[in-house]
């Protein structure tokens, strides 16, 4: 097996790869109380990048995402979008958007209420405009109207997206977005991050399908025990390796 | 700060929003408010009712149920779904977060109020005519001092768990000197007829104010992570 | 270096039980009899040295309640609990020996006095900080939920002074004390102070023992449960493929 690090692939058309870090952590680490999550993360994403993290339950996944979400405060270094992270990140919190497990939405409000709330805290201009034009993005403009506990789980989720991009943030992080989905839905959901990808987001994926995380990854980290172990671009691995990683 | 204040009224929107369209809250609070103070008027029996003066504690005892019904439902559409995490996603201080709940709930708790307060004072023989005013002002910054504690209580006590139980269970004993205060200036005020002094009403304002800065800066702290 | 620990333990109890011989045989042949209420004047020098560590013990709850919103870490909220039991048990000591006061002095159990009231306000709060605890599943959750209260809690015992003092005191209750008396007080304040801070330690060590114990468990389940999904993951070979 190669050990050739994620940097050892800009080898590619230059275009594809520019722009500054979008990311860039070193020494990461995140302590909770008694427990030490986190250490020793060293990761830095580009735009126009997908990272899927990949990792047993509790490795630290979704810690990491927090971690970078600014809502945890972490020990080592913490660059986003070339600032350091300090006190005050609400500046950049706002060019983050989040999906989580849960929908993370009123379900008693109609889809269109729930962006445009989010857009209004967020600060963008014409919310409704926006609301309306993700509804349609996502395949739920007719439902608009409808509250979102009427929703299947799949059009939750995509409302959930939707509220994730209403703020066009440029760093997308995913906690387990698949999770609960059918095929279609599935599909759909990765077609809409494969997009979304393409107009220069970078976007990291928490994930546990190792087989479905090569098959669409720009590059993949594993994550065990707190540490990220490996952290590669995609086209260097095969499932095989990948799996002996993971499950190591 | 034109930003907080759009932020301040987007979200207390959003939490009157969701008041209107599931209507829970301010009908099953005011229902069972009315409920608790029958059956105190039942139980005290004629001769306490004579008195008259059993209904400023009687209001409290319906307040600080509705309360914490209230409170408990205004936290209670964050938590399900994650909802939120979202908000401390977005771009907003924390405390904005914080004065946001407690302006709805202080909302909610006035409109339960209006029809609770009538009702009670009327089955209680209570005459307010003698000083409507101290009346509206004493229960009202006891309410805000209440509220300012019952926010932060219902974003710490996690509702998914035990209802009700532990919410009142935190929230009363602290809110007992509000109690007391309160219901003593009213008493002196009605049945020996004596105004309010400065002296009373500075002490029953210090006491929200206090319970309004130590919840706000409390409630920071909470929402930190690892409290999961 | 256990021995050692075990025999200063033992010596700190046994230096607490002979300073309460030492106060209580001074309090009934050295010190004078107060005038107006007699013997029963005595219970003063237990109650005050008692209330006195009450509000020690709160105040131990409070800053371990900070400490604990702070930096997270259980072994503050151990020391809050422990903290708060001693404090409430205390105050329960306080409510007793006052309730006797007032039956000799006005004839009465209970009066709803500034004094009494504020000792059965005092109570409940920190009643409540015990009670409402097991209520919450979630020992962080719990933890949490506690700090916060132990915090609140402190900052309201002033509130709660203050507004009993609005009530009516129709029992004013100071006693001039002989300089004898307030040297009885002190020789109860030592061993008094001793037992509350001794049995504060006492209980935070057994907490902390039982603990560790829990936690090592847990972590020793934790790494077995991502054992497990790691099998199952292996087995089922993911989701879609």
């Amino acid at each position: 097996m190669t050990t050739l690090s994620v940097t050892d692939r800009f080898d590619e058309p230059a275009a594809v790869k520019t722009g500054a870090a979008m990311v860039c952590a070193s020494g990461l680490g995140v302590r909770l109380g008694d427990r030490q999550i986190l250490r020793d993360i060293e990761l830095t994403i580009r735009p126009r990048t997908m990272l899927v993290l990949l990792g047993a339950n509790g490795a630290g996944k979704s810690t990491l995402l927090g971690a970078l979400a600014t809502l945890t405060p972490v020990t080592g270094k913490l660059e986003l979008f070339g600032q350091t992270v300090n006190r005050d990140a609400a500046a950049l919190r706002a060019r983050i958007g989040m999906i989580g497990h849960q929908p993370m939405l009123y379900r008693d409000l109609t889809a269109r209420e729930n962006l445009v709330f989010f857009g209004d805290l967020y600060g963008v201009a014409q919310p409704q405009a926006r609301a309306m034009q993700l509804l349609q993005r996502v395949g739920l403009a007719d439902r608009a109207e409808d509250a979102v506990k009427t929703f299947s789980r799949g059009m939750t989720q995509r409302v959930a997206i939707a509220r994730a991009l209403m703020h066009e943030p440029e760093l997308l992080l995913a906690d387990e977005p698949f999770s609960g989905l059918d095929l279609a839905s599935i599909d759909k959901l990765e077609a809409l991050l494969d997009e979304l990808r393409h107009e220069g987001k970078a976007i990291i994926v928490a994930h546990h399908d190792i087989a479905h995380a090569l098959r669409f990854a720009d590059e993949v980290a594993v994550m065990r025990r707190g540490r990220m172990t490996m952290h590669k671009a995609a086209a260097q691995l095969d499932e095989q390796a990948l799996r002996q990683e993971v499950l190591a | 700060m034109m930003r907080t204040l759009r932020q301040l009224r987007t979200l207390v929107a959003k939490d009157l929003r969701l008041e209107a369209r599931t209507r829970q809250t301010v009908g099953l609070v005011v229902v069972m408010a009315i409920l608790i103070v029958t059956v105190l008027g039942l139980g005290l029996g004629p001769q306490q009712l004579a008195s008259g003066f059993a209904a400023p504690a009687v209001l409290w005892v319906a307040y600080l149920f509705a309360g914490v019904l209230c409170f408990e439902k205004t936290m209670a559409c964050e938590r399900h779904d994650g909802a939120l995490a979202a908000l401390l996603l977005a771009p907003v201080d924390r405390g904005v977060i914080y004065f946001a709940k407690l302006i709805s709930n202080l909302i909610l708790i006035a409109a339960i109020a209006i029809v609770v307060t009538p009702v009670a004072l009327v089955l209680f023989g209570f005459d307010l005519s003698a000083a409507p005013g101290a009346f509206v002002v004493t229960v009202g910054v006891s309410m805000i001092g209440f509220a300012a504690i019952g926010t932060l209580f219902s974003a710490a006590v996690n509702s998914t768990g035990v209802r009700g139980g532990p919410l009142a269970m935190v929230i009363f004993p602290i809110s007992l000197p509000l109690v007391l205060a309160s219901t003593h200036m009213l008493i002196k005020c009605f049945r020996d007829g004596e105004p309010i002094t400065q002296t009373a009403l500075a002490i029953l304002i210090a006491f929200a104010l206090i319970y309004l800065v130590v919840s706000w800066l409390v409630f920071e702290m909470i929402l930190a992570p690892g409290s999961e | 270096m256990k021995l050692m620990k075990n025999t200063l333990i033992t010596a700190y109890w046994l230096t607490t039980v002979a300073l309460f011989i030492f106060a209580l045989v001074l309090v009934f042949t050295w010190t004078p009899t107060e005038s107006t209420m007699g013997d029963v004047q005595k219970i003063f020098y237990l109650h005050f040295p008692v209330a006195i560590n009450t509000f020690l013990a709160c105040l131990v709850n409070f800053i371990a309640s900070l400490a604990y919103l702070w930096t997270r870490r259980r072994k503050y909220d151990d020391l809050a609990v422990a903290s708060a039991t001693v404090g409430v048990l205390l105050c329960t000591i306080v409510l007793m020996t006052g309730m006797i006061w007032g039956k000799s002095a006005w004839g009465e159990w209970w009066t709803w006095s500034p004094r009494l009231t504020f000792s059965l306000l005092l109570w409940l709060l920190y009643a409540s900080y015990l009670m409402v605890r097991p209520s919450i599943e979630s020992t962080t959750r719990r933890a949490l939920v506690a700090a916060v209260y132990g915090v609140v809690a402190f900052l309201d015992v002033p509130l709660v002074w203050l507004s009993v003092r609005l009530m009516p005191d129709i029992h004013p209750n100071t006693i001039a004390l002989e300089p004898k008396m307030w040297l009885t007080v002190a020789a109860f304040a030592l061993p008094v102070t001793m037992l509350s801070f001794g049995l504060i330690f006492s209980r935070y060590a057994l907490y902390r023992r039982e603990n560790d114990r829990v936690e090592a468990r847990q972590q020793e389940e934790e790494f077995n449960e991502t054992a497990d999904a790691a099998a199952t993951l292996y087995h089922q070979g993911g989701l879609t493929s």
